[in-house]
């Protein structure tokens, strides 16, 4: 391996919407190298990826590639520069026959006049089948594919990448194998080091052990920074483990004098709770008061049983209690009736009709409590949101203003008092900090300890482990569509990043 | 229309009204016989069907949906008065609307429970209707004998020196507004439009209101064709063929948006009265009645590009 | 149409949205579903034709199949240019407003009643480039302007109609050229030569459906258009190209109509867009786009010609035709498994 490094980032930054996603990254890779790239959900491992993929671009920063810059505009002039990325099977369209679907947008090398010849694609497809070893047809529809086939035509897919340029490739693998069976990682991993000579790969995936097997070096990153990197052979998981994690938790940042000891009482209890395909078995109670955390990585199936709590998802199997009743919860409203309101992750989409102004979005989900015998009271429908956005301090200049034009952070305030003005018992956060800044979220956390004390209980999707230890009372954190473990976590006895990690991954 | 906006989005929401005046002036400028009460007064009046039937598709674009069988509503409940009136007298009326109501809300449903697009579904009751009209009427226009003229009285007739149909389009125009302003219902229809996913995870019965929309678009409709009938003086299944178009410009003339969260009824009367001076105007300066259906068609695509909210839409298809 | 989506730069859809664990085989059920479907028009076909038969065995007559050939060349062309734009996910209600147009011009360029044109073989021409005209313009709009599909092209409609209305002048051209009227008139190898043409168009279409990469674009806009931009494909560029080609096939449609009806007038579409779009969807075409094509809407525009042809074998009023195109569409959109239907509907 040459030590002159084929591909350079350096400084690159990136923010979304007031998030620093990326801040001054530096990485290199090596001609023939395969680096590996870890770190917690939100570190930053995707918004790298897709800016080398040119999905996106960065704010600041000079990427190199082979000592010249490199400024990518798409992902199809990141393909002419010898870049290719391999997604889990998402960016396949299943309409189209596997052939097609390799050769997306290039079709010119196989057809005259704008006329396709068949058996050329076919044939050149054919040929990057085989490099992975997959003995179908080219002309298959892709939807008829197996996730784990499908997952082999998108790695055949960056691989045709050989042909159509004389440069060295990268290949930038997206977690590639959390649908594949042991055989076909091997498979995979056998191709990628038979491929040393013609490419460089950068690998991204939580299974870190895989990372190690694979990787020559690895980065790990934290928060938008690249916090370390060694060579694989110098390391091992547990180190890995505390330095994607490793961080002060601070007992004041996430109010835990605050956390008191829960009722004794039951608002909602799940028994076996089954979804096909996203989730199975799944039990937990949830107390009066309090704060109920589910951790686990995406594809862990914690989002699908986040939204079967809210109707978005009715479960399959088992049994799902709520106030000491029975129910399936087939439809938003539904849940909504008996109590339960949705924090939603997309705020912007599924928390508040932007468009409008805060006075309709704070009694979008109750309407009955400013009607009187059939008719909305204006008057006293922009009482009741002048209140609460005094209580929740919500900055604006009036509340006709349109939510379009609040920050993320008084937003999510907008979505609370929706819930509140609505007496929800039983509060589900979905990612509730996601884009907000320091001061908005700690704005958030007191919010969240002043409902539970006020009995309401919470069930919380967070967006970092460390959020999740912090507030919660108890924690459950799931695997693969599984709960794998259950943590105490009342103050003073929080566990650590680390333990939870371990069963997450 | 209830709810404030910030100042840009005023003087957008005026500007319908404002090209009504400016409309207005200018002819009267050129016909001074125009601005003459009675003259306004039968533009008015002329103005009247085409307002209910497109006050009923009012709330249907409003929550981003189209419905393309209120034509075929109006002719159809025409012709039911028409058939009727001799046989069955004055019950004639609340069975034409009630056909329009349960239309709606027949394609409401279709709608909501199988997910059919809006426009295959309403395409598709309009082909019902359109048999039912044929076979009911045999196919030809029954015109209305003395009998059943002297029972649409109430249509043609006049109150204080206004023309019935004016007051049933007020009629219509105030309990639209109201409605609008302080019915769950209005509200719904504005907050589905302007983000049906954030109104579905609010806990609202997003179904059961669009359902409502459609069941009210088709009433209206079918008021209008009962309208018609009397104006008329026979009801016919082709009677409102021509009146589609007019009336969703009406609507979108209006200032309503399909991106939802703006309009309402009282713009779409705004717009129907635009609608009809701009007919007038063209007469005036001799386009043919079916060439005007070429401006129409124009001036619906430019409203439509100039009151849509692009940043709602990513992928336009 | 799914309007509302969220409101972020198209990226690479975020991974997540796959769902973990127990999922791996679900692939082959998912396949054997979806040949059932796929076949479903045509047993829909086959059953339809037996049953009429069985009630009236003249159904089965050579002569009848060949009426109903007849009657089904327009439509099969009009499907035919309807059936890319539903391909990607669009719509077309501009139908019956370009159909007209391109009547009446044919019916004024050619020997007729009205004036002294005289142009022959040349008027055709004219109308399918009125047809495309209309068709490119339709597609500029949607794509430049960002107006959805069915706006644009419901203005297009009035504005064919409006047109055609102005060329007459409020009269109806007779045609007078036989070149013309035997379209519907001479029969070659006992089929009119209208069947003749909408076989060549139909052939056309196929092999641009399979062939070319315009119409593999066709499909991959359909399918994820975001991933066909994100890969290179002109996405604009296609679909202007689609909605004109669309146009150029109702052209060709006007002039089999006013050949058929022997002049040309405003009316002569009316009720066509609703056994238009019928044909595509109950042949199996996807109303989200990115799958079905050509021979579906062939299968499609077959079952309305059976039906129609056994509604008179069968006694059955010519009233109720299109209450049961309205029923059959109703079925046939609710039956078909489509992702569009996840979404919000619209």
């Amino acid at each position: 391996m040459a030590e002159k490094a084929f591909l350079n980032l350096t400084d690159v930054s990136k923010a979304f919407a007031g998030v620093q996603a990326l801040a001054q990254v530096c990485i290199e890779v090596r001609p023939g190298e395969v680096v590996g790239l870890v770190g917690e959900n939100g570190a930053g491992k995707s918004t790298l990826m897709r800016i080398l993929a040119g999905v996106y671009r960065p704010d600041s920063g000079t990427l190199l590639l082979d000592g010249r810059p490199l400024v990518l505009h798409s992902p199809r002039e990141a393909n002419l520069q010898g870049i290719g990325i391999v997604f889990q099977e998402q960016s396949l369209l299943p309409n189209l026959t596997v052939a097609e679907n390799i050769y997306l947008g290039q079709e010119k090398e196989f057809s005259r006049w704008g006329v396709i010849s068949w058996p050329a694609l076919r044939a050149a497809a054919k040929r990057q089948l085989e490099k992975v070893q997959l003995p179908i047809d080219p002309a298959t529809r892709t939807a008829h594919l197996s996730f784990a086939e499908r997952q082999m035509v998108e790695l055949a897919k960056a691989l045709a990448l050989e042909e159509r340029t004389e440069r060295h490739l990268v290949i930038l693998l997206d977690e590639p194998t959390s649908v594949l069976e042991q055989r076909e990682i091997d498979i995979l991993f056998e191709r990628v080091r038979a491929l040393r000579n013609r490419a460089s790969f950068v690998f991204v995936s939580h299974r870190l052990d895989e990372v190690l097997h694979i990787s020559d070096r690895v980065y790990v990153m934290k928060d938008g920074k690249v916090v370390a990197q060694m060579p694989a052979a110098e390391t091992n998981v547990p180190e890995l483990h505390r330095l994607m994690v490793g961080r002060e938790l601070h007992a004041e940042y996430y109010r835990e004098a605050r956390q008191r000891e829960p009722a004794k009482s039951l608002v909602m209890q799940a028994e076996s709770l089954t979804s096909e395909g996203a989730y199975r078995n799944v039990d937990f109670v949830l107390r009066q008061g309090e704060i109920l955390g589910i951790a686990g990585v995406i594809g862990s199936g914690r989002e699908a049983l986040t939204r079967t709590l809210f109707g978005f998802l009715p479960h399959s199997g088992g049994k799902l209690t709520v106030a000491g009743k029975p129910v399936r919860l087939t439809s938003p409203d539904q849940a909504a009736a008996l109590g339960i309101g949705y924090i939603p992750r997309e705020r912007r989409v599924e928390g508040l009709v932007l468009a409008l102004p805060i006075v309709p979005n704070i009694t979008l989900a109750s309407l009955a409590t400013v009607m009187k015998r059939g008719a909305i009271q204006g008057s006293k429908e922009r009482q009741l949101a002048e209140s609460w956005v005094e209580k929740l301090r919500v900055r604006t200049p009036s509340v006709d203003a349109l939510c379009l034009n609040l920050s993320g952070g008084n937003q999510q305030k907008v979505v609370l008092s929706k819930w509140m003005n609505a007496r929800s018992k039983i509060l589900i956060f979905d990612h509730p900090t996601r884009g907000l800044d320091v001061g908005a979220k700690e704005e958030v956390y007191d919010l969240m300890r002043t409902l539970s004390e006020q009995g309401m209980s919470i069930i919380l999707t967070a967006d970092t482990l460390e959020e999740t230890i912090g507030l919660s009372h108890s924690i459950l954190v799931m695997r693969d569509g599984e709960v794998t473990a259950r943590f105490d976590a009342s103050p003073g006895k929080k566990p650590a990043q680390v333990d939870l990690i371990r069963h997450m991954v | 229309m209830t709810l404030k906006r910030n100042y840009r989005e005023q003087i957008r929401g005026l500007a319908p009204l404002l090209v009504l005046v400016g409309l207005v002036l200018v002819i009267g400028v050129l016909r001074p016989g125009f601005l003459s009460w009675d003259s306004l007064v039968v533009t008015v009046a002329n103005t009247a069907i085409l307002f209910i039937l497109a006050a009923g598709s009012t709330f249907v674009v409003m929550l981003g949906s189209i419905d393309l069988s209120i034509q075929a509503i109006c002719s159809f409940a025409s012709v039911i008065v028409a058939a009727m009136l001799p046989g069955y007298g004055y019950v004639a009326f609340p069975v034409a609307v009630a056909m329009g109501l349960v239309t709606g809300t027949v394609s409401g449903l279709f709608h909501v429970w199988l997910r059919i697009p809006s426009f295959i579904v309403t395409l598709a009751t309009s082909g019902l209707l359109v048999s039912a009209a044929l076979l009911f009427s045999h196919e030809r226009a029954i015109s209305i004998d003395e009998a059943g003229r002297a029972r649409l009285a109430w249509v043609t007739g006049d109150f204080l020196g206004l023309p019935n149909v004016i007051w049933v389009a007020a009629l219509v125009t105030a309990l639209g507004i109201w409605s609008q302003k302080y019915t769950p219902f209005g509200r719904y229809s504005i907050a589905i439009g302007a983000g049906e996913p954030a109104t579905w995870a609010s806990g609202v019965r997003v179904n059961r209101y669009k359902v409502i929309a459609f069941a009210i678009s088709g009433a209206l409709a079918a008021l209008a064709g009962v309208l018609m009938a009397g104006r008329e003086g026979s009801g016919s299944p082709t009677l409102a063929d021509q009146l589609l178009l007019p009336a969703i410009a009406a609507v979108i003339v209006g200032g309503t948006a399909i991106t939802g969260g703006a309009g309402g009824i009282g713009r779409t009367a705004v717009g129907a009265l635009i609608i009809t001076i701009v007919r007038v105007g063209m007469t005036f300066i001799g386009v043919d009645i079916f060439a005007q259906q070429i401006v129409f068609g124009v001036v619906l695509v430019l409203a439509v590009a100039l009151t849509i909210d692009r940043t709602k839409i990513v992928i336009v298809k | 149409m799914a309007l509302n989506q969220s409101p972020a730069t198209p990226t690479i859809p975020e991974r997540g949205q796959v769902t973990a664990g127990p999922k791996k085989k679900k692939a082959l059920s998912q396949k054997s579903l979806e040949r059932i479907k796929s076949l479903a028009p045509l047993a829909a076909l086959l059953v339809l034709s037996l049953l009429i038969g069985s009630q009236n065995p003249r159904f089965f007559d050579f002569f009848n199949f060949v009426r109903i050939a007849n009657s089904a060349a327009i439509p099969l062309v009009l499907g035919l240019g309807a059936t890319f734009v539903i391909l990607l996910g669009s719509v077309d209600l501009s139908v019956e407003g370009v159909l007209a147009l391109g009547a009446v011009v044919v019916a004024i360029l050619v020997h007729n009643d009205m004036n002294q044109n005289s142009f022959g073989w040349l008027a055709p021409l004219f109308s399918i480039i009125a047809g495309a005209a209309i068709g490119f313009l339709n597609g500029l709009i949607h794509v430049k302007a960002r107006i959805p599909s069915f706006m644009v092209t419901l203005g297009s409609w009035f504005v064919g109609v409006g047109l055609a209305t102005l060329i007459l002048g409020g009269t109806n051209a007779r045609i007078l050229d036989p070149g013309i009227r035997d379209l519907a008139l001479t029969r070659f190898l006992n089929f009119p030569l209208a069947v003749w043409v909408s076989i060549g168009v139909l052939v056309v279409a196929w092999l641009i459906e399979r062939f070319t990469t315009f119409g593999r674009h066709v499909f991959a806009i359909g399918g994820g258009e975001d991933l066909a931009a994100l890969s290179g494909i002109h996405v604009d560029r296609v679909k202007v190209m689609v909605f004109t080609l669309a146009g150029a096939f109702y052209g060709i449609g006007g002039v089999l109509a006013a050949a058929q009806l022997g002049q040309g007038n405003a009316t002569i579409g009316d009720g066509r867009l609703f056994s238009t779009i019928t044909a595509v969807v109950v042949g199996g075409t996807s109303l989200s786009g990115g799958s079905g094509g050509v021979l579906n809407t062939l299968v499609g525009v077959a079952i309305i010609a059976v039906l129609g042809n056994g509604m008179v074998l069968l006694g059955l009023s010519p009233d109720i035709q299109q209450a049961v195109q309205g029923v059959i569409i109703i079925i046939a959109v609710a039956a078909s498994i489509d992702r569009q239907r996840m979404k919000f509907v619209k």
